[in-house]
């Protein structure tokens, strides 16, 4: 069993502060951009380039909380940024369907305008 | 591929987990489902079982086709402008702060009302013209103008002059008027109710719960007990004008936070046929005494859920009574129709479905703006009737930036939202907690109120008890349970 194993999910500590470690492989910038805008009022995020094909997410407790928090929001991390890669899957599968039905909803109302 | 694995068309949605290993599914129409984790897991691979039950309801619901793409995009289309309807009716709620006197000084009050004898707060003739004249420059068929303070029935003269001048020009016009007066009526008399009467004016007043409850904030400035005396002038009022056409709203407060089941004992005690929980805001004697009036936003969801679970079970009881915000978005959830809430709109409705004329003639996309305006920030000003057209007040700068920066569809933090469909933005509030009006959702209260009350609603419609339903349905469809159960 390697260091990575022992700590689960966590890549790397510093200082209390615990680092994850995704693959570009299965994780877009937007995906986890979005995933750590929600955690933004649990902890402090930093997101830096690792190693060739991976994207770092440092976790920090925020002023006066215990570090032991960041532990805990890991898991729910793992899943968010899952979540937010399949809206991003889906929305590049479907998300030009968005368009043609918000265009069609409301081109009557551009008819109208016109006839003003 | 066998039978089963035929491609189909995913239409966009927004989807978050659910209790039980289930996921709710909202489309762009904002129709939603309940469908477990691994038929999810199937369905966006492309695997589901076009003949399994899961993929009909998905289909029936527009969340997917395989057959004709282009029905199922007008149908979309068609629910989606539904629910937007709103927007067409460019500003129709003008409410008028007549005076900023009033002769109660309530420690919540956001309005920060002066004494009776203050005139200096009072809209001038002159300027009630210029306000009316621009209400009806409107685009809006429906005009509603709500009266607001300070206490309106102390500039009563120019509350009168806006009525009957209204209806002057709404002779040409012929739309829908209709006139509001937010009073605490405890100095109404039988002349001003039979005004009201005549012009068909309804009656918002306000109710905080029994004697104790009542006057624990509600503080008449000579002393005497508010509560006393709203219950003689209701009295007269409904004798007077009806039942039906006085409405009553509730501040919710740390006094009667824990109490909210005596509170509804009241109103329906009082023959009101329902309430609207609302959470206090933070502005004007509210934030400076907020220590002793405010609670945390978890506070108000926990009192929030048990009180609606009182509610249900008096309905059930065969008491009929409303909790409005529910009803609002249960409306939102379980209808295709257009609900316009200026609170809650996408997007917000402040300026373009309500604004606020202040007594100077200052304009505001919404009270809370006049408030913070009162409070020394006049960010949100978007003219003044004695010096600005129509299109320089509806068209400025201000109201541009409000709509630019509040459709959910793009805020960060809701744009990827499953209750996106049903939720708004609120701007100013934003502006408030975070000095920018797009805010931040992860620490926004107007945010976790509003997920905390749909993700309750949504938890009862996942568990889908018919006595529940019943009752939801009755508020929805505003018809009695016995017709919704018969």
């Amino acid at each position: 069993m390697n260091d990575h194993e022992k700590r689960g999910f966590v890549w790397k500590i510093e200082g209390g502060n615990l680092l994850l470690k995704l693959s570009k492989q299965f994780y877009e910038k937007s995906a986890v951009m979005n995933a750590a805008y929600k955690f933004t009022n649990r902890c402090v995020i930093l997101i830096e380039p690792l190693e060739e094909g991976y994207v770092g997410v440092w976790f920090k407790a925020k002023d006066g909380q215990d570090s032991g928090i960041i532990r805990d929001l890991l898991d729910d991390f793992c899943n968010e940024v899952l979540d937010q890669q399949v809206r991003l899957d889906l929305e590049k599968r479907y998300g030009s369907l968005r368009e043609v039905i918000v265009k069609h909803a409301f081109q009557p109302l551009g008819d109208v305008s016109k006839g003003k | 591929m066998n039978n089963h694995q035929v491609r189909y068309l995913i239409f966009p949605f927004t989807f978050s987990r659910m209790p039980a290993q289930q996921l709710l599914l909202v489309n762009q129409a904002g129709e939603f489902i309940f469908i477990s984790s691994e038929d999810f897991n199937s369905f966006i691979n492309g695997s589901l079982n076009i003949e399994s039950q899961t993929f009909l309801d998905l289909k029936s619901k527009h969340f997917v086709t395989d057959t004709d793409r282009e029905t199922a995009i007008n149908l979309l289309a068609t629910k989606l402008r539904t629910r937007k309807r709103f927007l067409r009716n460019f500003t129709a709620l003008h409410m008028v702060v007549v005076t900023t006197r009033c002769n109660f000084r309530c420690d919540y009050c956001h309005a920060s009302s002066t004494s009776p004898e203050q005139k200096d707060g009072d809209m001038s003739l002159d300027t009630a013209k210029k306000v009316v004249n621009i209400i009806f420059r409107s685009p809006s068929p429906i005009i509603k103008i709500e009266f607001q303070g300070g206490e309106p029935i102390l500039n009563w003269n120019i509350v009168r002059k806006i009525v009957e001048y209204a209806e002057s020009l709404n002779r040409q016009v012929q739309k829908g008027l209709e006139f509001v007066l937010c009073t605490n009526l405890t100095l109404v008399d039988e002349s001003i109710l039979k005004f009201l009467k005549k012009h068909q004016v309804m009656i918002s007043t306000s109710l905080d719960g029994p004697k104790e409850l009542h006057d624990a904030h509600r503080i008449c400035r000579n002393g005497e007990s508010g509560y006393d005396l709203f219950r003689q002038k209701l009295e007269l009022t409904r004798n007077f004008i009806g039942g039906n056409r006085c409405s009553s709203l509730l501040t919710i407060t740390k006094s009667n936070i824990n109490r909210l089941s005596e509170v509804v004992n009241e109103y329906l005690d009082l023959g009101f046929d329902g309430i609207f929980l609302r959470a206090i805001n933070p502005y004007g004697r509210a934030k400076s005494g907020w220590e002793k009036i405010g609670y945390s936003t978890e506070e108000f969801l926990e009192t929030y859920k048990d009180t609606i679970d009182y509610i249900i079970q008096l309905n059930l009881k065969g008491k009929t009574f409303i909790e409005f915000y529910t009803a609002l978005l249960l409306q939102r959830i379980l209808t295709p129709f257009s609900t316009g809430f200026m609170d809650l709109q996408s997007p917000s409705g402040a300026g373009i479905s309500g604004a606020i004329y202040d007594y100077d003639g200052e304009v505001y996309p919404s009270d809370e703006a006049r408030m913070l305006a009162r409070m020394g920030d006049r960010k949100f000003s978007m003219g003044n009737v004695n010096r600005d057209r129509f299109e320089d007040i509806f068209s400025g700068t201000m109201i541009h930036k409000i709509v630019q920066n509040s459709c959910v569809e793009t805020l960060p933090g809701c744009a990827s939202c499953v209750f996106q469909m049903y939720c708004g933005a609120d701007p100013i509030r934003n502006y408030v907690e975070t000095r920018d009006i797009v805010g931040h959702r992860p620490t926004s209260d107007f945010c976790k109120k509003n997920m905390g009350i749909i993700g309750y609603l949504f938890e009862k419609l996942r568990k889908n008890d018919d006595d529940v339903m019943d009752v939801f349905f009755s508020w929805v469809t505003k018809r009695s349970l016995e017709e919704i159960q018969k």
